[in-house]
């Protein structure tokens, strides 16, 4: 029997971008207070990365997330998605003001809080609201793990406790190509905004009906899962944290000016029958996504 | 190669009372289904019967589901069941209660998508415990066999080896035709049927149709209301909604074809039928064009919120128990509270909004699919090599006079074929002599084979004595037989022997034919029906609109194919397609499938599979 694989994933309550209700102090900084905060885009897609880990190899979820108190009930709808067996929140005044590499030492402490040795911690890609993406990779420095950016896809063999990762490497911009590389685990993930899992066997199918009906029992009484660790009780080095522990300030945050729209006109033969029905197919691909209420 | 015992493949409510009964005998089963969630593609009319034969037996859902009449979400149980002819705005009604009730338990009126949602719960649970479970959003491709292995395929997944095959994919079901087991069923062994489905809050049906709280109402038509077609109407009592729908032979459908919505227009035009679904419906007023831009995009928004608002608590204020939880939770103080809120949100849409609260109707779904007639269609070989066919695959549903009978037959034939292959998997022996045998065996025990192959006297003759009424002088010469067997007492009773003589073959030409549908109903009415008239003219919404609601996953690839463009038949298909997926071009017909509901009616000339996983019709009601 092998030992089951033990995963972590970190995540970051983030304003709601997509409500359109977005609201921005006089100063050009986010008024956090008028916005609605969830899950942020690249955190969801670590956790359904982590979520795949559990479908295929029973694998035990532990979700970390460094934030204020309200972010209970984000860490409770991660824990819908993935069926995570632990929920940690890592809250404390005195991680106000931190930033990336502050964020890290916390998350890093939080992750040897987690119960076991972990297998692979998984992050987003990065943060939606002025993040730069260097908390996962800072974080997986401070814990002396392998880190591979922009994963799109990963397979792992539990008996050898390998890892093979496919990473999108994007090459100036000119073409894209990917890189496949094998590492013995442990290992960090920054995951790619374009994952997605893939569930192909009647097994990690069934396996996947299974957990998710586990995971919306579980998230109903998400608080028995969830421990809370404050500054001191995470054991963080405490020059390293918070304000003090940030060496980078952000003076101002000033709005790119908008360029011209350039919309993308095409144009179609109204006698060509094909061509029409195209134009239906499309209009019905952006209908059936609009919610008209 | 992932290997399980038994797979079931569909997921409607033959499928999962075979994965239920097999999983509760111990045996390890996976069931396969097509559509995104598990009753996505499933309609029916329709009500499911419980039966208690004279002689033999039938499994009943309450033997598979043991906490069926508990727990399940059915939506009434059918205690008054009526046929009606009509002619114009004239009705003759016959009381056939006495029919319903005959050998059944019970009979309740169900809508697919709730019940097998509930079904699955059910048998996933069970099937879970063995190894087994349920897939959805996967759409067996074919089936092959490499020596002892049977390996089964998908468009989505690896591929499978199973032992046995318990085929449960519907009346088109391509299991049947790819393997050969059969023929695909033919016009003649077909009905069509095309439902819409009426909201009505509980309350006020209850009133409408003198039903209490736990009784429901069947009303069925024949007459006019057929626009000349071999089949009839029916309207069923669901908890707050109603069914209604039309039930053709295709055959007398491409005969003289009528658009399908059309045939469901006319029983809605029925004054009777328009009396019966009748609701309050708010209607929006002129939006002042002079307001500021900004102002009108709000009074919209305020006007759809408030009809939501309205409209959601009206239907819980006119059901009871909603009524009754939302004071025990605090919602509302009391009842009088809630009625008071209703009618100061009605006042207030009308005098500031302008909302105009008219009488019409509000239909919230359109839907079709093809029905097997077992009397002509029966699988006689209901099985190919480990392949057991079981449901409107098999094509067993009796449909007898006024009886419209498919559910209950396919959970008796899934009964059947799990016992057969739990029985094979004890005794390792998964040969067609041993499987596929004793699974025909059992069908031909069925009371319900029995009943496609006879006629049952006691059912015909409560049948004939209900229409006693039918004033004699009905009998005119220029009618076939029904009418004569219907109002002699003597010929009543030596009908039924001599039909059995003749057997269904013969009989069904004589039986089944536009005098018994159409004429003889339409002259009854004429002559001795009571005219109803409707307060109001209902606002039927036109077959784009009804599209336009369905709810689609679209896939970018034809799942149908023409392979006859210019043949006669594919040219009724502009007709006949219930939504219309047809038209005429300049090298023939053409189809659009976008809006192709999987009702299988152009499949006898095309290339016609059902769409790969997930993807095509996704039913709300069923
Ligand atoms: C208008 C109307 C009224 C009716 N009224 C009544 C009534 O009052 N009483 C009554 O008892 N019966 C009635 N019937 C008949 C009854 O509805 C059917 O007999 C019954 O629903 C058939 O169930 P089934 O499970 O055999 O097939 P279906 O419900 O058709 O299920 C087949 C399933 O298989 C899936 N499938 C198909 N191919 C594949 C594949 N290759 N791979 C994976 N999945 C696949 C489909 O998605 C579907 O879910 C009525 C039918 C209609 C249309
Ligand atoms: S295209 Fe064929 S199967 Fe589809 S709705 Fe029309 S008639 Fe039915």
């Amino acid at each position: 029997m092998v030992d089951p694989l033990n995963v972590a994933v970190i995540v970051k309550l983030e304003p709601d971008f997509s409500e359109g209700n977005v609201s921005y102090n006089p100063d050009g900084t986010l008024n956090r207070a008028e916005t609605k905060n969830i899950l942020g885009p690249h955190s969801a897609i670590a956790v359904t990365a982590a979520f795949y880990a559990k479908v295929k190899h029973g694998a035990k979820i532990s979700i970390g997330t460094m934030g204020p108190p309200t972010a209970e009930s984000m860490l409770q709808h991660a824990q819908l998605m993935s069926d995570a067996d632990e929920l940690y929140l890592y809250s404390d005044r005195a991680f106000a003001g931190a930033d990336t590499l502050a964020t890290a030492e916390v998350l890093k402490s939080g992750i040897l809080k987690m119960q076991g040795k972990m297998d692979i911690v998984f992050s987003g890609h990065r943060a939606s609201d002025g993040e730069t993406g260097q908390t996962g990779p800072q974080t997986a420095w401070k814990l002396g793990m392998t880190f591979f950016g922009h994963v799109i896809d990963y397979e792992v063999n539990t008996e050898s406790r390998t890892i093979r990762v496919k990473r999108l490497v994007r090459l100036q911009g000119i073409y894209d190509v990917i890189e496949e590389i094998e590492a013995p685990l442990p290992v960090f993930i920054a995951i790619d905004p374009s994952y997605k899992p893939k569930f192909n066997t009647v097994s990690q199918r069934l396996a996947y009906e299974k957990y998710q009906k586990e995971a919306s029992q579980r998230s109903q009484n998400s608080k028995q899962y969830l421990k809370v660790f404050n500054a001191t009780q995470i054991e963080g080095d405490p020059k390293l944290i918070g304000i003090t522990g940030s060496p980078t300030i952000v003076y101002k945050v000033e709005r790119i000016p908008k360029g011209k729209a350039t919309r993308q006109a095409e144009v179609i033969d109204g006698q060509d029958r094909e061509q029409i029905r195209k134009i239906v197919a499309r209009m019905n691909q952006s209908l059936s996504t609009m919610v008209i209420k | 190669m992932e290997k399980y015992d038994a797979v079931v493949i569909g997921g409607g409510s033959a499928g999962l009372a075979a994965l239920k009964h097999l999983s509760s005998r111990g045996k390890q089963a996976i069931l396969l289904e097509a559509g995104e969630k598990v009753g996505s593609k499933n309609i029916s009319g329709g009500i499911l019967y419980s039966k208690k034969p004279k002689k033999g037996r039938t499994y009943n859902v309450e033997d598979i589901y043991e906490n069926f009449l508990e727990d399940a979400p059915f939506e009434r149980k059918i205690t008054k069941y009526i046929l009606h002819a009509t002619s114009k705005d004239k009705v003759f009604s016959i009381d056939l209660t006495a029919a319903h009730n005959y050998e059944a338990n019970f009979g309740c009126s169900v809508l697919m998508n709730k019940l097998n949602q509930w079904f699955v719960q059910q048998a996933d649970e069970v099937a879970q415990k063995h190894g087994g479970g349920v897939v959805s959003g996967v759409h067996v491709s074919s089936i092959r066999w490499e020596g002892e292995r049977t390996i089964v395929q998908t468009d989505e997944l690896e591929e499978i080896e199973v032992k046995a095959i318990i085929a449960a994919d519907g009346v088109n079901s391509e299991i049947a035709y790819m393997t050969g087991a059969r023929q695909k069923f033919s016009p003649n062994q077909l009905y069509q049927g095309v439902k819409v489905i009426v909201k009505l809050p509980e309350d006020i049906m209850d009133q409408r149709f003198s039903i209490g709280q736990d009784e429901g109402a069947a009303h069925l038509f024949a007459g006019d209301v057929t626009l000349n077609h071999i089949g009839g109407g029916f309207l069923y009592t669901n908890r707050d909604t109603l069914s209604v729908g039309a039930v053709y032979h295709l055959d007398s459908l491409l005969e003289n074809p009528s658009e399908p919505h059309d045939l469901v227009n006319a029983l809605l035009r029925n004054p009777m039928i328009s009396e019966f679904v009748k609701d309050e419906v708010p209607v929006r007023g002129e939006i002042d064009k002079n307001l500021p831009k900004e102002e009108q995009m709000r009074v919209r928004f305020a006007v759809t919120k408030m009809i939501k608002t309205w409209t959601e608590m009206r239907e819980s204020y006119y059901s009871r128990s909603s009524r009754e939880r939302l004071v025990k939770e605090g919602t509302y103080g009391s009842q009088a509270e809630m009625e008071a809120q209703l009618s100061s949100l009605r006042d207030q849409m009308s005098t500031k909004f302008g909302i105009k609260f008219e009488t019409d109707y509000v239909e919230a779904e359109y839907s079709a699919k093809l029905v097997p007639d077992g009397k002509r269609c029966r699988m006689e070989k209901p099985y190919f090599k480990n392949i057991l066919f079981v449901g409107d695959a098999a094509g067993g549903g009796v449909f007898v006079g006024p009886r419209i009978e498919g559910l209950n037959v396919g959970i008796d034939d899934a009964a059947r074929a799990a016992e057969v292959v739990a029985r094979a998997i004890d005794k390792n022996n998964f040969s067609e002599s041993y499987l596929g045998q004793s699974y025909s065996q059992s069908v031909e025990e069925s009371p319900y084979t029995h009943d496609l192959k006879s006629i049952d006297k006691d059912y015909l003759k409560i049948f004939l004595d209900a229409a006693k009424d039918v004033p004699k002088d009905i009998i005119s010469s220029k009618y076939g037989m029904v009418v004569k067997m219907m109002s002699s007492k003597t010929l009543r009773s030596f009908a039924v022997g001599f039909a059995n003589i003749l057997g269904y073959e013969k009989l069904l030409p004589i039986i089944e034919t536009l005098d018994t549908y159409v004429k003889v109903p339409t002259e009854i009415a004429e002559r001795f029906g009571s005219s109803v008239t409707a307060t109001y003219t209902p606002t039927i919404p036109s077959i784009a609109q009804r599209v336009a609601r369905l709810k689609f996953n679209d896939d970018s690839k034809s799942h149908i194919k023409v392979l006859k463009p210019t043949s006669e038949f594919m040219k009724k298909m502009i007709t006949l397609c219930p939504t219309r997926c047809y038209f005429m071009e300049k090298e023939g017909v053409m189809i659009q499938h976008e809006g192709c509901v999987e009702c299988g009616t152009c499949s006898e000339e095309t290339d016609w599979k059902h769409p790969v996983g997930e993807k095509g019709i996704s039913y709300q009601y069923g």
